[in-house]
């Protein structure tokens, strides 16, 4: 598929459509689909921004590639005057006092929100059915998962509701939903994006990401929001990834992949043969390939949850329906936080914020939290080695296909094993992108940190070679 | 601060207890081999940022549809004024 941004920027510049059409036309698709992809939508925001272009456009004026381009944000990032839930009870009336500024980066280029998007809560999941908005439905077959925790945002993008959506990742919310839903979806390196303005769930894993059916528009989306961020002290500046520049892909020679990825008990029968072949396919256009050591997948992700969770542990200690929140009152302070926590987290929220103050408390954080740290530097050397080796690092997104609705609400612990090739490079702070091809749910292509345009040449490739 | 606290009162959560499926992750990172020289070199082509770059102490002042946003989101007024519940006597 080509750039949805730059058809639709055509339509709108040749007055093949108005921008008022467009927009209320994907506002009635979203009103009216039965994915629960919607926790709210920004009808009368939306509509008064899309009026000015068309305004703009009937004078003359030239218009930006992205203005009037319609595009989703899932709830977890603030937007000024709209409703941030993060599809949780305790935040279901909570109003942004500000804008994030990726978001307002999209904003200042004309882009155009149309949609609060449904997700696990405080992303809190890998199915969208940690939500107080319905689990979301994958957009082929609605008896199964999205996938998430950005779930809304990727089918989102598959119905073609939204142009592109803006997802978070933080151990593989963004390139699992992409991956269940046949999508392209980027976890750029940490810190390329400010996370200024995102409801931090890990803040040492948390990334901004875009979703969409192209890689140019990926591209142009995080040009966009890309760049230091003084709110966020960990962003820093990135130079523009030129069209051109990813378009050669020449300078890569070799490609690595994990091999107990692949011989893994866990993984798929189709899964592991379509990778295979997908290797066969880049040996075969002269690219080496070598087999790389590499974690076990238990290891990953024990060492992905635990630091996760006493990051969001502390993370979420200041939601206590003190200063915004649906409190609930009870005889004293204390037991006010108390009532409101417990009866307004859901069952996985309160899991994960008990399983980081397990491993933060006094006599376990050695043995637990600390070795947890020290193994993810391991980790990080690892890749520092391999990337020595290899240009590329290629990898399934999941084990398997995405499991029905219900099942992973059963079994958290088998929800939690099913991350284990996104969440390795979520501890790397690596760029890593989905593509909807090679296996059923897709490929990961990744490389060393601050090189998202390797990522992108690689893609490209991968798109006219397999 | 001997006393003992439960991860229910650390969290402030009621009635919560640690569960089987987190405890099997914690459980293989007690396991795990790990080398112990890496709280030398934590993250250490990542995150530092240089004292130069740090940014200015200063106040910004909110706009006003920001203020207005904070009084709608509190959850409780009283006579103008923005109430909590009562604070912790003990």
């Amino acid at each position: 598929m080509e750039s949805q941004i730059k058809q639709i920027h055509q339509q709108l510049v040749s007055k093949q459509v108005r921008c008022t059409d467009l927009i209320q036309q994907k506002l009635d698709l979203l009103k009216n689909n039965a994915h629960n992809t919607v926790n709210s939508l920004l009808d009368t925001l939306a509509l008064n921004l899309a009026a000015k272009v068309d305004d703009k456009i009937a004078n003359g004026e030239t218009i930006g590639l992205l203005e009037g381009i319609p595009f989703g944000i899932k709830d977890v990032y603030m937007l000024q005057g709209s409703y941030t839930t993060a599809s949780s009870n305790l935040l279901k009336n909570y109003k942004s006092a500000y804008t994030a500024t990726a978001i307002q980066k999209l904003l200042d280029a004309g882009a155009i929100p149309i949609v609060k998007e449904n997700c696990d809560s405080f992303g809190h999941g890998s199915s969208s059915e940690n939500t107080i908005f319905g689990a979301v439905k994958n957009a082929t077959d609605t008896n199964l998962v999205a996938g998430g925790s950005s779930g809304g945002s990727a089918v989102n993008v598959a119905k073609d509701f939204t142009v592109f959506s803006i997802g978070g990742d933080t151990g593989g919310s963004v390139r699992q939903p992409a991956g269940y839903n046949n999508i392209y979806g980027l976890k750029p390196s940490y810190g390329r994006i400010s996370r200024y303005g995102l409801m931090a769930y890990a803040s040492s894993t948390d990334c901004v990401g875009p979703l969409a059916k192209s890689i140019e528009d990926i591209r142009i989306v995080l040009n966009i929001m890309s760049g230091k961020d003084a709110k966020d002290q960990t962003s820093y500046a990135s130079a523009e990834i030129n069209e051109d520049s990813i378009l050669n892909s020449d300078s890569i020679k070799t490609v690595g992949y994990f091999k107990n990825f692949i011989e893994s008990d866990a993984i798929d029968v189709q899964v592991k043969a379509d990778f295979l072949a997908t290797i066969e396919k880049i040996k075969a256009k002269g690219i080496t390939v070598k087999a790389l050591d590499f974690f076990e997948s238990e290891t990953l992700v024990s060492t992905y949850y635990t630091l996760a969770m006493a990051e969001t542990a502390s993370n979420l200690s200041r939601l206590d329906g003190t200063n915004y929140g649906n409190r609930i009152e009870a005889e004293n302070l204390k037991e006010t936080y108390a009532v409101t926590r417990s009866e307004n987290f859901s069952e996985e929220t309160k899991r994960r914020i008990v399983g980081g103050n397990q491993v933060l408390s006094q006599g376990f954080s050695d043995e637990i939290y600390l070795k947890g740290l020290a193994i993810r530097n391991q980790i990080s050397e690892n890749f520092n080695n391999d990337f020595n080796e290899v240009d590329i690092i290629l990898s399934p997104v999941t084990p398997s296909t995405p499991p029905k609705i219900g099942d992973s609400l059963k079994d958290p612990h088998a929800m939690y094993l099913s991350d284990a090739y996104t969440v390795g490079f979520s501890l790397g702070q690596l760029p890593t992108l989905t593509i909807p091809q090679g296996t059923a749910t897709g490929l990961q292509i990744t490389a060393a940190k601050k090189n998202d345009e390797l990522v992108l040449k690689f893609a490209n490739f991968l798109k006219d070679t397999i | 601060m001997s006393k003992i606290m439960t991860v229910d009162i650390l969290s402030s959560i009621k009635g919560a207890e640690p569960s089987e499926a987190v405890n099997k992750l914690f459980e293989v990172i007690k396991n795990a081999n790990s080398t112990n020289n890496t709280f030398n070199n934590v993250f250490n082509n990542n995150n530092c940022i240089c004292l130069n770059d740090l940014r200015d102490d200063v106040v910004i002042e909110s706009s006003e549809t920001e203020k207005q946003i904070i009084k709608e989101n509190f959850p409780k007024e009283k006579d103008g004024y923005l109430v909590v519940a009562k604070v912790i006597e003990e």
